[in-house]
């Protein structure tokens, strides 16, 4: 039905808005369940990236930039940035420069997750003060978090895009990829071409439980700081720990891959936005206000941390659109 | 298991190597020098002024021994995380203070050993403003420096990357800049400080410049917001000559004698000073010849040392043929201003030093006196609050006992206004004497009515905001804080005890530097101008080379700045920073 | 064990129902708050200190036994002590007798003061010979009132009676010096932070709360309850020390900035 869809649809007659929703719908959904969205996952993983540069700058400024290495997320989150863009654009940029900036930008989180544990041993006390130390150190898992754009744009670079025929394409094909060229192996090219024909389900379902479990723990210490102050501080806790479950069921059944996982992602970005909200509200209610809007910025509810939780609800929802692994 | 550490308590630092805090560790041995070494300097105190000038020193090649009366402090073993037991750290034997408004020192502003004051500063580092160096040209008050702002302010430049200082990016006052380290976070006073000069509209900068680390830096570790700033930083965030200067002045080859106190510098027959006589820590008596002598003791320590060192030919004390030693001490009005709020603050918290204004720091011809002031952050802790509110609110018995159970409802500010330098604000001998039997220091010290008319608007000010940030009763606390002249600098001999280079117009080979040699103060703290002095100084010596152990003329040549004797971890950490454009240096 | 109320009883009351406060383990705001619990948190030099503070109250070397009494009385007016229990008592005295035997001083002395060791016996002395003088009795004997207006008058600059010690020191220098030293014995003690909800040492573990006066997690929120002083008690009033004189300029001691 899909295909006949697909195929015909050009020449379909113009139909009321309604219906012309219904059918675009119908189209994004196929070209998701199919790996044909290259183009907009790649403008995602930029955007995501800007945001979580824009966080990475200034949390590095409050570790006032003490060593040259703590530059790099800030110049490879704006380079990935431009890569999305670039791939959005254009198949070769998405094809070629989004999965170098992306393999590289991925290998810088984990460097910094390195650098980030051993400043919170570097700390009085190290990790024999581990509670202490690890809500005033460098945030553990935010180079971990960092690390989601690069995933999605590594992820991007394997599929196809939305004008490429429904057709599958041969396993040799993509031997052309950059990125299952290097590694050489047979597992690889499969799951390469799983991505590509959009069978990759379960794969971006762990990605939503680490997601989750990430920004989830970033969401309960920084929380805790605060002495949860406020009772909304407790929702991303619940959510995030829902999130994870959710994925663990969608991860065995199929169902719950097209059930709880949608509806568990959708909270969780809805619990995000609006937890965005209440971040821009704190940081007007601090002293000085939008006097100090700088400064409070910097020290105040990390403005984008909701949003970064947000990103892994909808990590989860492109899960629930995709299709399971052969 | 929910009162412990995950591994057990924390145990005492045992083995060799000498401890300057939680990373910070002293390898390999000091070079000593015997009696019989004639040292090309020697450098009586090792503090802000002190410290600064014998890593240069040493770094450029120049053979110094460095004396201090103090130890060296091991800070994992020495020092504690507690206000009474920190006792040690201020220069605690005798002095007398009197006259119409007597200051306080010990605790208040008087280190003692290796570090000094910096050990204990709060550390606020702001600059002097360009006008600070010409008052008497602006305002008819006080006295002009012999150097302008321009002179100092590469090495202003320089000190705040060296400590390092962290502040905000744009720091709107004096010349306005920025700090290649990142501004601090708020504690409760700061965010008071913030929230009462907004309400009001006065400009005030968070989170800085104070010289505590925000961001490890090289073996450093980033501020920890303990609040025991004052008590000795064991974190090793708070910079303190010790940790900042000391260990490379040492790897460099400068000898640190502690625990020696100076007695006197000896004066050769050729008007050249020789070297110093000392006592060591058992009390015996020694001399150290060298080749030059700089005292680097602060206001008070520096005069009473040319006064003990009265020789023939200088029988009111040594370089003082203008009688200016000791004379022009200067301290800061530092009323301390208390608000109590509603709400709990726990002003225990965050370092005392996170946040100021200097709105009010210029000359208002609006205003009936001169020059300003400047409001800033403080954090006293509970023994310090309970004798503030002993001369605050006269509490005693049942009441004090009651308003320290509020400790934790309360914020502090700290004014900080500019006195002006007075002939009769000195420095003398007493007739007593301390263990050593050298006379103490006499400090003489009174308002005049611009100091009195500029305090008393400055305090209403400071206590304007603090009603501002919401505080239900407010209280203040008449004090003084910071030291510096009682050996000013000068072009005229005849008015002054130094040169503009810290040589004093009477004795081509003895030095002053340190707080003493400035005219006048500003209302900015004294530590990082002090420290710019310094290295100032030190350029000066080193582009004069052996013509200082030489030769009795005297030249005005200095090289450009040298940046390369800054210590190395100096380099390759924090952010650029928003310059305003370059102003040419003079000569 | 109620005793029948009287303006001797050296306790607090609670306003609402006259009846006295006390004798408590911890008075103060925070009950249940133990900094010595977090003792295993600071660094073995601090523990050492502040245990040593709790566990070694220094014997009487510089005072003899009648000094000791009598200074050990004016400390229990200026820092009063009566809603402690027995075993929660701070030491005000010894540390002050401990620290004119070692001779240990601020730094610095008015130049219209003795030195420290001289002026401590000799207000010892005066206020003795003024108790007797005005009252007909020692200070040990007087009530807990007159011993309070007594040393209210040293507050105020002007002594209840004249003597020839505060002709040759200013009564308001040496009530601060006094006051001083009992704050600074009694805010040295761990019980006392309990008491005002101080942190105490914080090295290697400090704080990860610094705004709005939230708590850490081992600390505690206030719980306020209302008290007043004894009815017989003179010092709860807040007045400038030295009176409304010129003496009112009188410079703080502490380091803050």
């Amino acid at each position: 039905m899909t295909r006949d869809l697909l195929e015909t649809g050009e020449s379909l007659p113009p139909a009321d808005d309604a219906a012309t929703l219904k059918r675009d719908a119908e189209m994004a959904d196929l070209h998701i369940r199919e790996g044909r969205f290259q183009r907009w996952l790649a403008l995602a993983a930029g955007l995501s990236s800007v945001l979580s540069g824009l966080e990475v700058s200034y949390e590095h400024y409050k570790g006032s930039y003490s060593r040259p290495v703590m530059y790099t997320p800030v110049i490879l989150s704006g380079t990935l940035a431009l890569a999305g863009v670039a791939g959005f654009f254009s198949r070769r940029s998405a094809n070629t420069l989004l999965p170098a900036v992306s393999a590289i930008t991925l290998a810088d989180s984990v460097i910094g997750f390195y650098f980030h544990v051993q400043g919170i041993r570097r700390k009085p006390g190290g990790w024999r003060l581990p509670v202490v130390n690890i809500v005033m150190g460098p945030p553990i898992f935010a180079p971990l978090l960092f690390g989601t754009s690069a995933y999605l744009g590594l992820v991007a670079s394997f599929l196809r895009r939305g004008d490429d025929g429904g057709d599958v394409v041969p396993r040799s094909a993509s031997k052309a990829h950059w990125a299952a060229s290097l590694s050489g192996m047979h597992e690889t090219i499969d799951a390469g071409q799983d991505l590509r024909e959009g069978r990759f389900q379960q794969h971006m379902v762990a990605a939503t439980i680490l997601a989750s479990f990430l920004s989830g723990f970033e969401a309960a210490y920084s929380h805790y700081k605060n002495n949860f102050r406020y009772g909304v501080q407790w929702t991303p806790l619940i959510v995030s720990p829902m999130l994870m479950a959710a994925g663990v069921a969608a991860l065995k059944s199929k169902r719950a891959a097209h059930t709880v996982l949608p509806a568990v992602s959708a909270l969780a970005m809805l619990n995000g936005s609006i937890g965005f909200g209440y971040h821009v509200r704190g940081i007007f209610r601090r002293p000085g206000g939008s006097k100090k809007l700088l400064y409070n910025i910097i020290y105040g509810p990390p403005v984008f941390a909701p949003l970064l939780f947000a990103a892994s609800g909808f990590l989860g929802v492109l899960a629930s659109l995709l299709r399971r692994e052969e | 298991m929910k009162n412990s550490p995950l591994l057990g308590k924390f145990r005492k630092p045992d083995g060799e190597p000498h401890m300057l805090g939680a990373m910070q560790r002293l390898t390999g041995s000091m070079r000593k020098y015997s009696e019989q070494d004639e040292v090309d300097y020697v450098v009586v105190g090792v503090g802000a002024g002190g410290g600064v000038l014998t890593q240069r020193l040493s770094r450029a090649g120049f053979r110094v021994v460095a004396f201090d009366a103090g130890p060296f402090w091991d800070t994992e073993r020495d020092w504690v995380s507690d206000e009474s037991g920190s006792h040690k750290l201020y220069w605690t034997q005798k002095r007398v203070t009197g006259g119409t408004h007597p200051l306080a020192f010990g605790s208040n502003n008087s280190g003692q050993g290796v570090g000094g004051s910096t050990v204990h500063w709060a550390s606020f580092t702001p600059r002097l403003h360009p006008s600070d160096f010409q008052i008497h040209t602006l305002d008819g008050v006080g006295v002009d420096w012999p150097i302008s702002y321009s002179d100092l302010k590469p090495y202003y430049e320089l000190m705040e990357l060296e400590l390092p200082v962290s502040g905000p990016a744009y720091f709107p006052w004096g010349d306005p800049h920025g700090y290649a380290f990142g501004p601090h976070p708020m504690g409760g006073v700061g965010n008071a400080l913030i929230k009462g000069c907004t309400n009001l509209g006065i400009e005030v900068s968070a989170g800085g410049p104070v010289a505590i680390l925000e961001g490890s830096r090289a073996d450093r570790p980033h501020c920890i917001y303990r609040g025991f700033c004052i008590q000795g930083c064991k974190v090793g965030a708070k910079a303190s000559t010790l940790i900042t200067h000391v260990p490379d002045a040492i790897r460099s080859g400068a000898e640190i004698r502690a625990n020696c106190m100076v007695a006197r510098v000896n004066l050769g027959r050729d008007g050249r000073v020789r070297g110093v006589t000392y006592f060591d820590e058992e009390g015996r008596e020694h001399t150290q010849k060298a080749r030059a002598v700089v005292i680097s003791g602060y206001s008070i320590e520096t005069p009473r040392l040319l006064l003990n060192s009265a020789c023939p030919g200088f029988e009111n004390g040594l370089a003082n043929s203008s009688d200016c030693v000791g004379r022009y001490l200067m301290a800061q009005a530092g009323n301390v201003v208390l608000g109590r709020f509603g709400e709990p603050v726990r002003m225990y918290k965050a370092p005392p030093a996170h946040a100021l204004t200097e709105a009010f720091y210029e000359t208002d011809p609006k205003r009936d006196f001169a020059r300003g002031f400047a409001v800033q952050t403080v954090g006293p802790l509970p023994i310090a609050f309970a004798k503030q509110m002993m001369v605050a609110k006269g509490a005693w018995g049942w009441g004090l006992r009651r308003v320290m159970m509020d400790y934790n409802h309360w914020a502090g500010f700290g004014f900080l206004g500019e006195i002006l330098p007075h002939a009769e604000n000195r420095v003398q001998l007493a007739d007593e004497t301390d263990g050593f039997g050298l006379p103490v220091a006499k400090v003489t010290f009174g308002l005049g009515d611009n100091d009195k008319k500029l305090t008393d608007f400055g305090v209403k000010k400071t206590m304007e905001i603090m009603s501002a940030a919401g505080a239900e009763e407010v209280v203040q606390e008449q004090r003084y804080a910071h030291l510096v002249g009682a050996a000013r600098m000068g072009k005229d001999p005849r008015t002054s005890v130094v040169d503009q280079f810290g040589r004093t117009h009477d004795i081509p080979n003895l030095f002053i530097c340190d707080g003493s040699i400035m005219p006048t103060q500003g209302s900015a703290n004294p530590g990082l101008t002090i420290m710019a002095l310094a290295a100032r100084i030190a350029d000066y010596l080193i582009t004069q080379g052996a013509d200082i152990f030489t030769s009795n003329e005297r030249s005005d040549r200095i090289s450009a700045i040298r940046r390369e004797l800054a210590p190395p971890d100096t380099w390759g950490h924090g952010m650029p920073r928003i310059e305003a454009p370059v102003q040419p240096v003079s000569s | 064990m109620e005793a029948q109320r009287t303006d001797d009883d050296p306790r607090p009351i609670d306003p609402n129902t006259g009846k006295p406060i006390g004798p408590l383990a911890q008075p103060g705001y925070y009950q249940g708050y133990r900094t010595l619990d977090q003792r295993k948190f600071w660094d073995a030099k601090t523990r050492e200190v502040v245990l040593e503070r709790v566990h070694k109250v220094p014997q009487f070397r510089y005072f003899d036994d009648r000094q000791a009494a009598l200074l050990t009385a004016i400390c229990e007016r200026v820092l009063p002590q009566a809603d402690r229990d027995a075993d929660h008592k701070i030491p005000i005295a010894p540390q002050i007798d401990k620290r004119l035997y070692e001779d240990r001083h601020d730094g610095y002395r008015y130049e219209e003061m003795p030195p420290d060791r001289e002026a401590f016996p000799m207000a010892l002395r005066a206020i003795d010979d003024m108790a007797q003088a005005h009252y007909g009795r020692g200070f040990l004997e007087l009530r807990m009132s007159e011993q309070d207006e007594l040393l209210r008058s040293l507050h105020d600059g002007k002594p209840i009676a004249g003597h020839d010690v505060w002709e040759r020191m200013p009564p308001h220098r040496f009530w601060l010096l006094l006051v001083q030293d009992c704050a600074e014995a009694y805010y040295a003690h761990p019980w006392a932070w309990d008491e005002i909800g101080f942190g105490g040492p914080a090295y290697p573990r400090a704080y990860m709360r610094l705004e709005r006066g939230e708590p850490e997690p081992w600390e505690k929120e206030e719980k306020r309850y209302e008290w007043a002083p004894p009815p017989g008690s003179q010092s709860g009033r807040y007045e400038p020390v030295g009176g409304q004189s010129e003496h009112h300029a009188t410079p703080g001691q502490g380091g803050t900035h």
